[in-house]
């Protein structure tokens, strides 16, 4: 039992990265625009797609990544403009509904311009790198390195530029950061560019390891709400360690309690933080805003 | 007073002729013969659903080009109503719901196995209505009276597979089964069973279901067992996707799929190198008899491709030979009545439907069902290249 540990751990690493990947524009949007956006996962998705319909094209994998990246963080905008802007001043159950209605929109779209038959774009990093007490492929390797960087890259937007700064005040207090002259309007449009850049560009790799098809944000989305819980909400680095964190309970609880009860494992501890520790595992309270 | 009873019948009568009229163009005329299909035209298992309506059309154009169907001395056009259940049972109830109510008492379909079980309390409602099953392997679908089955059932997809695990004495297996596949999780106890009996070891069961993306838990388990033969039983991507990563995982022995694959979907989720060998043990598909040659199969595949431009399905040939199932057995009862239909399904033979594709083994006294089912003989496909061979030798890749 023990000797399949090592590789266990490499398979909930794996697996934690794609969460984190797709959780990690989730937790920006929410945490800064309080949109609980159910249609992150299909802007995945149309990142997905986007790189398969380019690949298939004759486009390089890589540049068809930063083309359909390019698309999904219009659409992001568009998404913005057309369904959330309207119901700014709505309540929650409003923009939640409207997120749902603009996630099936999207996912029927997608069914029409492409059909529904399951696909998968061929891998640009071909092999496995075989250790002692592990394998992994070379392209989930580039998986994990690529949401360290994501998350470094937003850190670094977040707190090493001026867009940041006003992003992280109008995530603090929306009134106070108006009143010294931070462009609501401005901030609004850069947290959604950059929650779907992260979205987009989650879908358009992963697209090479997972199959495309319309509904195939769904689950992803629906995890990444668990990380959001277990991170804490508006927390990136939580965001990271939520979905590491729920990739290995994953992969352990297929691994050596019974693979009928991975999606239950997921569950049970999303209860349980609600329960024990509601801000998150690496939150802090926060007072209603 | 005596005047406007009959001048109210006068308006009711007119108001009925005028509604008669208008509805006139939708309803069957007298000599249509109006047959429903149920298959996931869309969603996921649209690949599976929609080559399959496609050929019921093929064959209900070939039926009405030759004469239709002949009962006394009326010829039949059959009418082809299709219903989407996009493979989910609460589309499927709708669906079939919508063809009752558009008048078709005779039904082909479905193939989801979550959506046959949907259906069955609602025809077995409705004696009047005959259901022939062209899609689903899950067990207890038919009912011998007015539920018909012209697909194999898991128990025959179990049986290849289990005469091939045989033929190749592997000494251990691996089984990794989607969850939610009604007919192969009903089934998994008895083939567990059935691999054991005859010496091939279960080392272990594992469970995914549609959709999963990561398989790597499972798989490390099974690796580490090293089991001489692993049996995927599920649907085609997740097939693709786990023979990948087992292969990642270092697992170097036998993959065996136990599920119609169509080759256009596999090579849409892994190459054709990272396929070679594989095995799939299920009875004959469509394309297994396009490629032994078999002429009304390849008169199917060009009719499909004038028809629709459409590659002949990996089942097409069961939807093909449905229509001329329910065209026997409304002929052999000499009337639409369905009482009398749904008798002559279990009295027909299978020399009674000689344009059927796909060879069905005789029951006693040459019946085509017995209990509802038909019998069709098993097989294994070998993948070689781009698609499927027929293996003829299970002993030899």
């Amino acid at each position: 039992m023990l000797d399949m540990l090592p590789q266990q751990l490499v398979n909930g690493l794996t697996l934690g990265s794609t969460y984190a990947l797709i959780a990690l524009g989730l937790t920006l949007v929410f945490g800064v625009l309080l949109i609980p956006n159910f249609a992150h996962g299909e802007l995945y998705m149309l990142g997905a797609f986007s790189t398969y319909a380019l690949v298939g094209a004759g486009v390089n994998f890589w540049m068809a990544v930063v083309i359909a990246t390019a698309i999904v963080i219009a659409l992001g905008v568009v998404l913005d403009r057309l369904v959330f802007q309207p119901l700014d001043h709505s309540s929650s159950l409003s923009l939640m509904i409207a997120a749902l209605a603009a996630s099936i929109i999207l996912q029927q779209t997608a069914t029409i311009i492409w059909g529904s038959e399951p696909r998968t774009t061929p891998s640009p990093i071909p092999g496995v790198l075989r250790m002692a007490g592990f394998s992994i492929a070379y392209f989930q390797i580039f998986v994990i390195a690529l949401t360290l960087a994501a998350w470094g890259g937003v850190w670094l937007v977040l707190n090493r530029s001026r867009l940041g700064l006003a992003i992280r005040a109008v995530a603090q207090n929306k009134g106070a950061a108006q009143l010294m002259g931070i462009e609501l309007r401005d901030v609004r449009l850069a947290t959604f560019a950059i929650g779907a850049l992260l979205g987009g560009l989650g879908g358009a790799i992963l697209s090479a390891n997972f199959p495309v098809y319309p509904t195939m944000g769904i689950n992803p989305v629906l995890k990444a709400f668990v990380v959001l819980v277990l991170g804490g909400i508006g927390n990136l680095w939580g965001a990271i360690l939520g979905g590491l964190l729920l990739g290995i309970v994953e992969v352990m609880v297929a691994g050596y309690i019974s693979s009928q009860l991975q999606d239950v494992g997921t569950f049970l501890i999303l209860v349980l933080v609600l329960l024990l520790r509601p801000q998150g595992l690496f939150g802090r309270v926060v007072l209603e805003r | 007073m005596i005047k406007t009873p009959k001048l109210a019948a006068n308006l009711l009568f007119g108001l009925a002729a005028a509604t008669a009229s208008m509805t006139a163009p939708v309803i069957a005329h007298a000599a249509d013969l109006v047959i429903g299909e149920i298959h996931p035209i869309t969603g996921p298992a649209a690949f599976y659903g929609l080559p399959e309506s496609q050929a019921i059309k093929a064959a209900a154009d070939e039926i009405n080009t030759s004469g239709g169907v002949k009962v006394g001395n009326t010829s039949y056009q059959i009418v082809i109503k299709t219903a989407d259940d996009q493979a989910s049972p609460t589309v499927g109830v709708a669906a079939l719901r919508k063809l009752l109510g558009e008048g078709a008492k005779f039904i082909i379909g479905p193939i989801a196995s979550g959506v046959a079980p949907a259906l069955k309390p609602i025809i077995e409602s409705r004696p009047d209505v005959i259901q022939l099953i062209d899609g689903s392997i899950a067990d207890g679908l038919t009912n011998g009276k007015t539920i018909f089955r012209n697909q194999a059932s898991v128990q025959a997809y179990n049986d290849a597979l289990t005469r091939l695990t045989k033929a190749r004495a592997y000494p251990t297996v691996a089984v990794m089964t989607d969850r939610f596949h009604a007919g192969f999780m009903g089934s998994q106890k008895p083939l567990v069973e059935a691999l054991e009996a005859q010496g091939n070891k279960v080392v272990a069961q594992e469970y995914h279901k549609l959709n999963d993306t990561d398989f790597a838990a499972q798989l490390t388990k099974i690796a580490a067992l090293k089991p001489a033969a692993l049996v995927l039983r599920g649907y085609p991507a997740e097939g693709a996707l786990i023979t990948k990563t087992a292969r990642h995982l270092g697992y170097q022995g036998q993959v065996i799929w136990e599920f119609v694959s169509p080759p256009s979907t596999v090579l849409k989720n892994i190459s054709p190198a990272e396929m070679e060998g594989v095995l799939n043990a299920i009875p004959p598909t469509s394309q297994d008899y396009v490629a032994l040659g078999n002429e009304k199969a390849l008169k199917l595949e060009a009719r499909l491709k004038k028809m629709f431009n459409a590659e002949i399905g990996e089942l097409s040939t069961l939807s093909y030979d449905a229509v001329y199932i329910f065209k026997a057995a409304i002929e052999k009862a000499g009337t639409l009545e369905s009482a009398a239909v749904a008798k002559a399904f279990t009295q027909l033979k299978t020399t009674d439907v000689p344009m059927a594709i796909n060879p069905y083994v005789p029951g006693a006294d040459g019946l085509l069902f017995t209990d509802g089912q038909v019998g069709l003989p098993g097989g294994v496909q070998i993948w070689k290249g781009n698609g499927w061979q027929p293996l003829a030798d299970l002993k030899l890749n």
